[in-house]
């Protein structure tokens, strides 16, 4: 039995009210949360039924050029940049008046992520505490997004498929922690489609993975996929050598390297594969590996349901295959947030923070504030459930 | 081994002691990569309000401290415009 309602919030108010601030790649977010206190929390495993209420969620994202990836340093200044002018927005957004009195916590990504930019958000984040007298709360971006995603679908217990741009993690709850069933050996999926679409060239705005969506949508050849290579190993998979190749043909593409037997006929040198076409079958063919690999893990736990959370989430094409098997293998579903959710935001960050500070986890001293690139999903202990 | 011989000591008033205190509090927690490189310290020195913040950086050459003391100057910038418009 787990007792959420331990710690009071302050001046006897019946809420708590938690601001998020999340800064680990390119997408700077302030999210400011309510939960009301509810009976159900003083015993059971309910902290998926929060009944919370979002007050405000704002998000400014570093878009780069096409052709071109985000850098740490630039990243980070852009962050620097319009921190305080969000958390500014999102507290007026909020109606707090009074920071001081009205916010029980701040909650602020610790990691993992890019240095710099984490450690821009964290000086505000700091700054903030100490100006307010309030409390912090380091949080795992990872976990965030698990909480976020358990409190909007309200899914019970299903396995979690984490996919962004950063990580690719196929994860379980079990004894109070999120245990890593499967994981990339090598790059995430995002930063696969990422870097494919700086081959490609298109527009990063809003986002590289949803315009290689939208131009995979328009392959008018889609009973003939171009042979990529299919790399799962056992629980994991590796995505570095489909990149490699899916890049080499995309440059033959645009060199009009005729020799190419794949691209071009080799009688009329006419043009068999469009980009679209690539886009496609590389969609299919990452987004089928990562079906298997979840599968893998329902198998394991003997589970039904998929939560899929992380950027990559809103790929409406991941939901269907991922909805498909869910529904072929135990008559499961598949559950999914919206853009606002999927994508890195600040909300989430409040959503675990504030679970984690109602167990009574808080910064005692401001070194443990510091941030780190590299933060393992199981290392949080995970007080707030059974 | 070379020895940290170039330095520079920045010295940054606030309005009251108290933000002084908070300045020097946000930036000290974080470790510097290379401390064989460069270091900094942040001090409160005894001045007639006590609300001055002084920065000391040691550094083996000019690239060196001028990279440190940007990436400081940058934090210091954040924490002002916090302190600011907060």
């Amino acid at each position: 039995m787990v007792n959420l309602n331990t710690i009071k919030p302050k001046n006897n108010r019946n809420y708590y009210l938690a601001l998020g601030l999340e800064g680990s790649a390119n997408k700077l977010g302030v999210g400011i949360l309510k939960h009301p206190i509810l009976p159900s929390h003083e015993s059971g495993d309910n902290s998926h039924h929060c009944q919370a209420e979002i007050l405000s969620n704002i998000r400014d994202t570093y878009i780069t050029p096409p052709g071109e990836g985000f850098l740490p340093r630039d990243t980070a200044r852009h962050h620097r940049n319009w921190c305080v002018r969000l958390i500014k927005r999102a507290l007026e957004e909020a109606g707090i008046n009074d920071p001081r009195n009205d916010i029980d916590v701040i909650c602020f990504t610790k990691g993992p992520g890019m240095g710099a930019p984490l450690h821009s958000v964290v000086i505000a984040a700091r700054t903030c505490s100490l100006m307010w007298g309030v409390d912090l709360v380091g949080v795992n971006h990872c976990v965030g997004h698990i909480e976020m995603g358990r409190e909007i679908t309200q899914a019970i217990n299903p396995v979690v498929l984490y996919v962004s741009g950063g990580n690719t993690q196929v994860i379980a709850y079990s004894e109070n922690r999120y245990r890593i069933f499967g994981e990339t050996l090598d790059i995430a999926i995002g930063n696969c489609l990422d870097r494919f679409a700086r081959t490609l060239k298109i527009p990063n705005a809003p986002s590289p993975g949803y315009n290689i969506e939208q131009l995979a949508n328009k392959c008018k050849n889609k009973d003939q996929l171009v042979e990529l290579p299919y790399t799962v190993k056992g629980m994991d998979l590796s995505m570095s050598g489909i990149l490699a190749y899916i890049d080499s043909l995309a440059k033959d593409l645009f060199k009009g390297n005729k020799k190419n037997k794949i691209l071009f006929d080799q009688k009329t040198g006419e043009q068999k594969v469009t980009v679209e076409d690539l886009c496609y079958s590389l969609q299919e063919n990452l987004f089928a590996m990562l079906v298997e690999i979840t599968e893998r893990a329902m198998a394991h736990v003997n589970a039904s349901q998929v939560l899929i959370v992380g950027g990559v989430g809103c790929n409406v094409r991941l939901q269907e295959m991922m909805g498909q098997m869910c529904k072929d293998r135990a008559n499961g579903q598949v559950h999914a947030t919206d853009e606002r959710f999927c994508i890195d935001n600040g909300v989430m960050i409040a959503q675990a923070g504030l679970l984690q500070y109602r167990m009574g986890d808080v910064v005692k001293d401001l070194k443990e504030t510091v941030v780190t690139q590299k933060f393992r999903t199981d290392e949080v202990y995970v007080s707030w459930r059974e | 081994m070379r020895t940290l011989d170039y330095t520079l000591e920045i010295r940054i008033p606030f309005p009251e002691e108290r933000m002084a205190t908070i300045a020097q509090q946000v930036l000290s927690p974080d470790p510097i990569l290379k401390p064989e490189d460069f270091q900094v310290e942040y001090l409160k020195p005894a001045t007639q309000h006590n609300n001055v913040l002084l920065v000391k950086f040691q550094s083996i050459d000019e690239r060196v401290l001028r990279v440190g003391v940007s990436s400081v100057l940058d934090s210091i910038k954040t924490i002002l415009e916090t302190m600011d418009e907060l």
